[in-house]
């Protein structure tokens, strides 16, 4: 089946009461490709991945996995398996007995299901911790151990809720590589939900970006960065945010256009066409992030080099790199070409 | 600083005291009083008892209603205690999940716990009545022709159970709490693992409530041992034939009604043994499960 691990949602809507949390989602998932899903809270990226795992029923819409639909199917005979953000592990049970947990409620023989268990715990490298109970364990092995039950379900398709948030920096960064690399040996479509535009530039193959219940944008990441569909996603993706400046101001433009700018495409030019005050300055060591003011109130921000020599307070001049100006419709928000 | 530390444990004893003396004077002091009086020939009556040996030991040995009392009381356990579990644990997990209307269930089952224990026995004795009792008007619709409920020894003890399966409110709520504070994405994972209601009973809330189901069998084995007296004293003065003559309605009525305060005294002693006996019964049992890990 080439299908297999296909996901897709036709028109799919979701309310809880007077709040709307999916309006009308069309989203493909393509068998193999790690999709992540990014938006602000509130955006509905949690409650896809509950309608596709089968934890809650849509309103309108279709779910179709392997190219089947799969309204009528209950979650455990759906081939998904689910990563929670806090991860769920059962409290009460050894990291060995919550591996088998899944096994042996279908009735798999103990010695086969410990067999498998053990397997994949050496896979994530957990395999000296099955005697533990989960609150002996710290945050990063009890996110393997929810991988490693994932793993045992065997699925078509994996859906990560927020796997990296409960970790620390460091460790969030090395298990962000360790999860590419597994998701390329296993090459099982995975669909990984996060707020972090950080990780959701990273991470996956493509990105769809949520906002308020719609799919916003859906791409390889670059290129949802070097061309958001609207202001949403311009806003949203990259840190710090694209500077937006209404037509006729400091970046020229149409009245009726919003002219955009990402911080790292303006430079520092002593020649340059735009007067901007500096307000702040973070050096962040690679990098200096300028916050600076134009005589007309707008304010812009500059991604530049280390060690710039710029204080508060000082004088600047800004040249954008007008290849990389993005131009919106004010009045709809959407790009364009 | 350092004289603040020092000061520290003092006054925390300084808090604990109003309730360290309340325990020592109202509860320790009579218990060990209690044990004292026990070798002695103290009616409740006389001035200035005597020390009379084991000669209350060697009456109990010998008293074929002790046997009676102790035997109807671990009837009793055994019967109610369960009973009690089972009828707060279900409600209380039944009831948990917020459904409309759900708060008026979980009055109606709290309710009995605020009726006074003489009331509710007085609403029994018309439940039981074998004439126009409701009990035995239910029975009828099935074709059952009813019990003699309270004078006949079996049905007795069943009567006096049944009645204190109803004052379940403070164990019912433990488990509402209780059921309330797990994790609702534990039954979610197991949902998708395949599990289903009876499975996440079995799996996930019985051994995640292991703990507080524990708390609440030692709780109801001690209250049980000790507030059949009202129902006893009500439906059936420990009668018929000994069935329902509870060790708490004995030792009332050796104490108070036949003036023998010192030998009341040892069957409270002894009733104290009975008590951690079995609690250390239960425990020894459920050890092997791990609850407490």
């Amino acid at each position: 089946m080439g299908e297999r691990g296909a996901v897709r949602l036709e028109s799919l809507t979701r309310s809880y009461g007077r709040v709307v949390a999916l309006n009308g989602v069309d989203l493909e998932v393509r068998a193999g490709e790690l999709l992540t899903l990014v938006g602000p809270s509130g955006s509905g990226k949690s409650t896809i991945l509950r309608l596709v795992a089968g934890l809650d029923r849509p309103d309108g819409g279709r779910i179709l996995v392997d190219g089947q639909d799969v309204a009528r199917i209950p979650p455990h005979r759906r081939a998904v398996a689910m990563v929670f953000q806090d991860y769920a592990l059962y409290p009460h049970l050894t990291v060995l007995a919550n591996l088998t947990f899944g096994l042996r409620v279908r009735r798999v023989r103990r010695q086969e299901a410990e067999r498998r268990a053990r397997a994949a715990a050496d896979r994530l490298g957990i395999g000296e911790l099955l005697d533990r109970y989960p609150d002996q364990t710290s945050g990063g092995q009890r996110q393997r151990v929810a991988l490693a039950r994932a793993l045992l379900r065997e699925p078509t398709v994996y859906l990560l809720d927020e796997p990296l948030a409960s970790l620390d920096a460091p460790l969030r960064f090395a298990t962000r590589a360790e999860l590419i690399t597994l998701h390329r040996e296993l090459g099982t479509t995975t669909v990984h939900v996060t707020h972090d535009q950080a990780e959701a530039m990273t991470l996956g193959d493509r990105v769809a970006v949520l906002d308020r219940g719609r799919v916003r944008q859906v791409g390889p990441p670059q290129q949802v960065y070097d061309e958001p569909a609207d202001v949403f996603v311009a806003g949203f993706l990259g840190s710090p945010p694209m500077n937006l400046v209404p037509g006729g101001g400091v970046l020229g433009g149409a009245d009726d256009v919003t002219v955009g700018v990402r911080p790292e495409d303006l430079a520092l030019d002593p020649d340059g066409p735009v007067g901007a005050a500096v307000e702040a300055v973070e050096a962040l060591g690679s990098e200096t992030i300028l916050l600076t003011r134009c005589p007309d109130g707008t304010r812009l921000t500059v991604r530049t080099g280390p060690r710039p020599g710029v204080r508060p307070g000082d004088e600047v001049r800004l040249r954008a790199d007008p290849g990389r100006l993005h131009r919106f419709d004010t009045a709809s928000g959407r790009r364009l070409r | 600083m350092s004289a603040d530390r020092s000061r520290r444990p003092l006054t925390a004893w300084a808090f604990l005291a109003p309730y360290a003396v309340a325990v020592g004077l109202l509860i320790a002091l009579p218990a060990l009083l209690n044990v004292g009086y026990a070798f002695t020939d103290h009616t409740g009556l006389t001035r200035d008892p005597q020390f009379v040996g084991f000669a209350n030991v060697r009456r109990m040995v010998a008293d074929g209603f002790l046997l009676d009392s102790v035997e109807a009381s671990a009837v009793h356990v055994a019967l109610a205690v369960p009973l009690r579990l089972l009828a707060a644990v279900g409600l209380g997990l039944l009831l948990a999940a917020p459904r409309p209307g759900g708060r008026w269930f979980r009055v109606a089952v709290y309710l009995p716990t605020v009726v006074p224990d003489v009331a509710l026995a007085v609403l029994f004795l018309w439940v039981l009545n074998p004439l126009y009792g409701p009990l035995n008007q239910v029975l009828g619709l099935v074709g059952h022709p009813g019990f003699t409920w309270l004078s006949d020894p079996g049905t007795a003890r069943v009567a006096v159970a049944l009645m204190l399966v109803f004052p379940i409110g403070e164990g019912f709520l433990v488990v509402l709490a209780a059921r309330r504070l797990l994790d609702g994405r534990l039954y979610e994972a197991a949902a998708l693992e395949g599990c289903g209601p009876f499975g996440q009973l079995r799996r996930l809330t019985l051994p995640l409530l292991a703990p507080v189901l524990l708390l609440l069998a030692v709780r109801d084995t001690i209250l049980t041992l000790q507030v059949n007296f009202v129902p006893a004293y009500v439906l059936t003065d420990g009668r018929p034939a000994n069935a329902t003559l509870y060790l708490p309605v004995y030792i009332f009525d050796q104490a108070f009604e036949f003036s023998g305060f010192a030998y009341g005294a040892l069957i409270t002693t002894v009733l104290m043994v009975v008590t951690a006996v079995v609690i250390a019964a239960l425990l020894l049992a459920v050890r092997r499960w791990r609850v407490l890990r």
